[in-house]
């Protein structure tokens, strides 16, 4: 039996982004339709569909490099909107039974990093507002990004003395910023850093030209220089 | 006076939450006698954070130093979370 094709309208619909978007994506080689022989309409499976919006890693980093539309099951644009998905992603976890006593863990170092995006760049976002938020179950990841300051414009407000990324990053995860002007500030990251550093979970974090990774059970912090610096943050959970 | 963090959420974990939560307690936190104890319990919570309990409990604790005391929990959300704002602010919780 032959696969029933979706329309680009259909498809459209069901990633929550716009026909045009698709369109130019298309031409771009970015997410490819299918033609039907000799004609000029567009067409999806639905396979691709869920394999394109799977590549939760590849969707952030071009939302972050690009700025190109993002599919709006995994864009959150204010933080009540992130709160909401992150008490869904609480129920999955719980439901599904996945993470057993990790639970409570994840989802508070997924709500430090998603709110730190938005504590640091309310009324400052230099474009787009708002946070991509993405998990896979399954695959025990959850991957969070926005295009925001980044932690070395953020931090330089506290701390002018500091000089690139790289800093910006080991200042954040490790040392704990007193004083609450000019704005709040929870040290959530070293929250993460500690709950990583004694569970078996994993974090990938970019900011700017540097890369931070926090591996399972280990509270040594591993950074390294990227060759490309992109703006705001992008962070990878693993469990 | 006992504080159920639960009448809250379950899910504690935004700066923005934590001073509703504070906002919204004062009242109740007005009637409060001069030398009366306020204890936190955690039963209930699935989800605590450092920006949510900085913004309610370390308020507390600012506001009301050893009169404010601590329920333990098993939750590691808490623990973590608590053993931060310790350090954070240098002062330590009252534990029951």
């Amino acid at each position: 039996m032959e696969e029933k094709l979706l329309t680009i309208a259909e498809a459209a619909e069901i990633l929550g982004i716009s026909i045009d978007t698709l369109r130019r994506w298309d031409k771009s080689g970015k997410f490819v339709a299918i033609r039907k022989d000799g004609g000029t309409h567009r067409y999806y499976r639905q396979k691709d569909l869920e394999i394109f919006a799977s590549d939760l890693m590849k969707l952030a980093n071009d939302w972050i490099v690009e700025g190109s539309e993002l599919p709006s099951m995994f864009y959150c644009a204010n933080s009540s909107v992130f709160q909401a998905r992150l008490i869904k992603m609480q129920d999955t976890l719980i439901r599904e039974n996945i993470a057993g006593a990790l639970t409570p863990l994840i989802v508070a170092v997924a709500g430090e990093i998603g709110n730190n995006s938005f504590d640091h760049n309310l009324g400052k976002w230099p474009d787009i507002p708002g946070v991509f938020f993405g998990y896979d179950i399954g695959n025990r990841q959850v991957v969070l990004a926005d295009r925001g300051l980044g932690i070395l414009a953020t931090l330089s407000r506290v701390r002018p003395e500091l000089k690139n990324h790289t800093e910006a990053l080991r200042v954040a995860f490790t040392e704990i910023v007193s004083g609450r002007s000019p704005e709040d500030r929870g040290n959530g990251l070293k929250f993460v850093r500690q709950v990583v550093a004694e569970n078996p979970i994993s974090l990938f974090f970019r900011s700017g030209d540097a890369e931070l990774r926090l591996k399972k059970d280990n509270n040594e912090l591993y950074i390294t220089r990227s060759q490309k610096d992109t703006r705001g943050c992008l962070a990878i959970i693993e469990f | 006076m006992r504080i159920e963090l639960k009448k809250f959420g379950t899910t504690l974990i935004s700066r923005q939450a934590g001073k509703e939560a504070l906002a919204a307690f004062q009242s109740i936190l007005a009637q409060a006698k001069p030398d009366e104890i306020l204890e936190i319990d955690f039963e209930g919570v699935i989800t605590f954070s450092p920006s949510w309990g900085d913004e309610f409990l370390t308020s507390l604790l600012n506001q009301f130093g050893d009169r404010l005391v601590l329920s333990p929990s098993d939750n590691p959300s808490v623990k973590i979370t608590i053993e931060l704002l310790e350090k954070t602010q240098n002062k330590k919780f009252k534990q029951a």
